[in-house]
């Protein structure tokens, strides 16, 4: 390597330097010590005990957790699918030009910039049971009135409602830029070889959006097994334990049960499965998604 | 050459970084040295009033107290009080005085690092007798006092006075039974207004659990037996108050569930709720909204007892210089005139029961409407939590099994019961 090549090299790594330590002591460092701290009993205040491999023992007789991971693997069911084609289908009627696309486009983009804590709040009133917006409009139409977060058999489904609506334009906004890089002469040669409109969309514009579909698909389902905040805000994790997904358990055993090692295990746990998960959502993508549209 | 002054450049903004962040630490954890004054830094979570009074009176120790120095610091909402200190605990650098939840003390006062006050206490260093008995039970883990008690409250009947006139209901009286205030809740309660009798939060947090712990004692029940190693509460007077809050909920529907977010307030503010059992802190924001209320003890089954939710100040170890001038200032905090002045502030009720006989006193009832009953109502606060580190565990016990009566989703006898199974298996554990 010449001189101004290793100067260079050095200048880019010490650059880097800064951002390097960031990460290894907020990111890489917790990562080691909750491993660590998940073979220990650890109420983060008096010395710790090695207990092995008993955290993760005790985790597959926990039947609070064992209905918190169904409880999360329902949400990721439901929020992924239903928010994917909800976002394309919106992104779609968005993709033209008509009077005021601007304010459209803004107003579905809105729900992303509020912060999940502004819209538990909101949705806690609006689906409050006995004075709720939501409600006052079903009596209206003559529908009986739901209990929403107040319901164990319903607030799982109201949180996927809510947490729809705030994270739609996110995807939207992707599926959008993903529409428009789709090549103009591919929908004018389909369109004159008599394809309708459905065809081109099914045949040619979805498999262009493979890369933009994948990508949604592997960061909304992260974002999913990881719901806390709206959990959080809107219901504690209840009624009766209805709405207790993964990482909000593990809070409430770190934070309020001091649990450390438990919350710990519960931790590697949901990071072992998100990257067994991540990682067959590339494999597939690999042989199904083709990029480029050369 | 310039890429070179560059890199050293930015090596040298991260080393100064980092020895900013050290120097920092550094400076707070120095112990006093002869002759300097002791610094004292306290963690409080107080906001507007709260806060003001609280500096104003730091501000008039320290130019009283040449060899004292207090510096109070915000911390962020009391409610995580408990985990901000444990994070600073196992950081190695922490205040000298932290405000904790009297719920918390059990678990804070396992920390080697909490400074011990019963030898001080005995001493003569604060007259323990003249503390409420459920604060003194509060700040007491294991026979050791492990903290001074800096607020405290407890429950009471607030009433929305024009509703109960519109019922032609007669208020409520300090001899109320269970049954007059079941019969109120009901009378109160009209679908067509969409207005309930009572509230009560339903979402199984200590919230929950601690209205149903001052009922349970009403009807002559315990929490756990006296040694707290197994549960009391699955008894006849346990269930006796949980078939009262059953009945209520799903026969009557005179209860309106709040799922944990308050929003109990705002609708009794807005008439639509007639009766709250709630703590001072309430008061604010019901005067605030013009709502001619009234305040009462308890109704009661054997007794009219209430629940106090005692807090504290928990002295923390930076050594001996500081530790003395921790609670120096705590002793001077917790005299009765210092008290009065932060009641007048802040409507906050006088930790201590001499207070009353202040000629300023007469002012501080006059000035918030109703918080006489509250100071009057700490002589029902006779029992308290037990103060045992696993005492969240029991309350997210009794908290699940409260919410599935009140949702009608278990008989309150099949409820009691597995609260009770649960907490056997934890209770126990030191």
């Amino acid at each position: 390597m010449s001189v101004r090549g290793r100067r260079e090299h050095l200048a880019g790594w010490s650059f880097v330097t800064p951002a390097v330590i960031l990460i290894a002591v907020f990111g890489l460092v917790p990562v080691g010590w909750s491993l660590v701290l998940s073979i220990q009993h650890n109420d983060l205040l008096t010395p710790p005990s090695w207990v092995g491999l008993a955290n993760y023992r005790a985790l597959t007789h926990d039947p609070v957790f064992r209905s918190a991971v169904w409880h999360t693997v329902v949400y990721t069911g439901l929020f992924v699918p239903v928010s994917i084609v909800a976002a394309l289908a919106v992104a779609v009627a968005l993709n033209r030009r008509i009077r005021l696309i601007r304010l459209y486009r803004t107003a579905v983009f809105v729900p992303v910039v509020f912060s999940t804590v502004a819209t538990a709040i909101t949705f806690n009133w609006l689906l409050e049971p006995d004075y709720g917006l939501v409600n006052y409009g079903l009596e209206r139409l003559g529908l009986p009135a739901q209990g929403f977060f107040r319901d164990p058999n319903q607030a799982l489904l109201a949180i996927v409602a809510m947490t729809i609506w705030g994270w739609l334009g996110f995807d939207v906004i992707i599926y959008l830029a993903a529409l428009q890089a789709v090549p103009r002469e591919l929908l004018e040669a389909a369109a004159i070889d008599g394809a309708g409109r459905l065809t081109i969309l099914r045949r040619i514009v979805v498999p262009l959006l493979g890369p933009a579909t994948l990508f949604l698909v592997v960061w909304s389902t992260i974002n999913a097994l990881q719901l806390f905040d709206e959990v959080y805000v809107a219901t504690r994790g209840g009624p009766l334990h209805a709405t207790t997904v993964i990482v909000y358990y593990l809070f409430d055993q770190a934070f309020r049960l001091f649990n450390g090692g438990y919350a710990a295990a519960i931790a590697y746990s949901l990071f072992v499965a998100i990257l067994a998960l991540t990682g067959i959502q590339l494999w597939i993508g690999s042989r199904r998604v083709h990029y480029g549209s050369s | 050459m310039r890429p070179m002054r560059i890199a050293a450049a930015a090596v040298l903004l991260s080393l100064v970084a980092a020895a900013g962040c050290s120097s920092g630490g550094k400076q707070q954890n120095a112990t006093a040295t002869p002759g300097q004054p002791a610094k004292v830094v306290l963690w409080h979570g107080y906001t507007d009033a709260e806060a003001k009074a609280i500096n104003s009176l730091v501000r008039q120790f320290n130019a009283s107290h040449r060899d004292v120095q207090v510096t109070a610091q915000f911390q962020g909402n009391n409610d995580y009080a408990l985990q901000k200190v444990l994070t600073a605990l196992a950081g190695g650098k922490y205040p000298d005085i932290a405000y904790l939840y009297g719920s918390n003390a059990a678990q804070i006062a396992r920390s080697p690092k909490v400074v011990r006050l019963t030898d001080w206490v005995n001493g003569g260093g604060l007259p323990w007798n003249d503390f409420w008995p459920g604060e003194r039970a509060a700040a007491t883990v294991n026979g050791q006092i492990v903290g001074v008690p800096a607020l405290v409250d407890n429950l009471a009947l607030v009433y929305n006075k024009k509703l109960f006139d519109r019922a032609h209901l007669p208020y409520p009286t300090p001899n109320w039974t269970w049954d007059d205030f079941r019969n109120a809740a009901r009378t109160l309660t009209d679908p067509s207004r969409k207005q309930f009798g009572w509230a009560y939060v339903a979402d199984g947090g200590e919230d929950t659990v601690w209205r149903y712990e001052a009922m349970l004692w009403q009807a002559g029940g315990d929490i756990l037996t006296p040694d707290n190693r197994e549960p009391a509460f699955n008894s006849a007077a346990g269930l006796k108050a949980l078939t009262l809050l059953h009945d209520m909920a799903t026969v009557d529907h005179s209860i309106y569930l709040d799922n944990g977010n308050g929003n109990y307030l705002g609708l009794f503010d807005a008439g639509k709720i007639g009766m709250l059992w709630t703590g001072p802190w309430d008061l604010a924001d019901i005067r605030d909204h013009k709502v001619d209320y009234g305040v009462e003890i308890l109704p009661g089954d054997q007794n009219h007892q209430t629940i106090s939710g005692p807090d504290n100040w928990v002295v923390l170890d930076n050594g001996k210089a500081r530790a003395e001038g921790a609670k120096q200032f705590l002793a001077w905090l917790t005299d009765p005139k210092q008290l009065v002045t932060w009641g007048m502030a802040t409507g906050d009720l006088p930790v201590r029961a001499s207070v009353s006989k202040l000629p300023e006193y007469a002012q501080f009832v006059a000035r918030y409407p109703g918080v006489g009953t509250f100071t009057d109502n700490l002589a029902n606060a006779q029992k308290a939590r037990p103060t045992i580190a696993n005492y969240a565990k029991v309350s997210e016990a009794i908290g699940q099994s409260v919410v599935s009566v009140l949702l009608g989703k278990a008989q309150p006898d099949a409820a009691l019961k597995t609260a009770a199974d649960q907490v056997s298996s934890v209770a126990g554990v030191p």
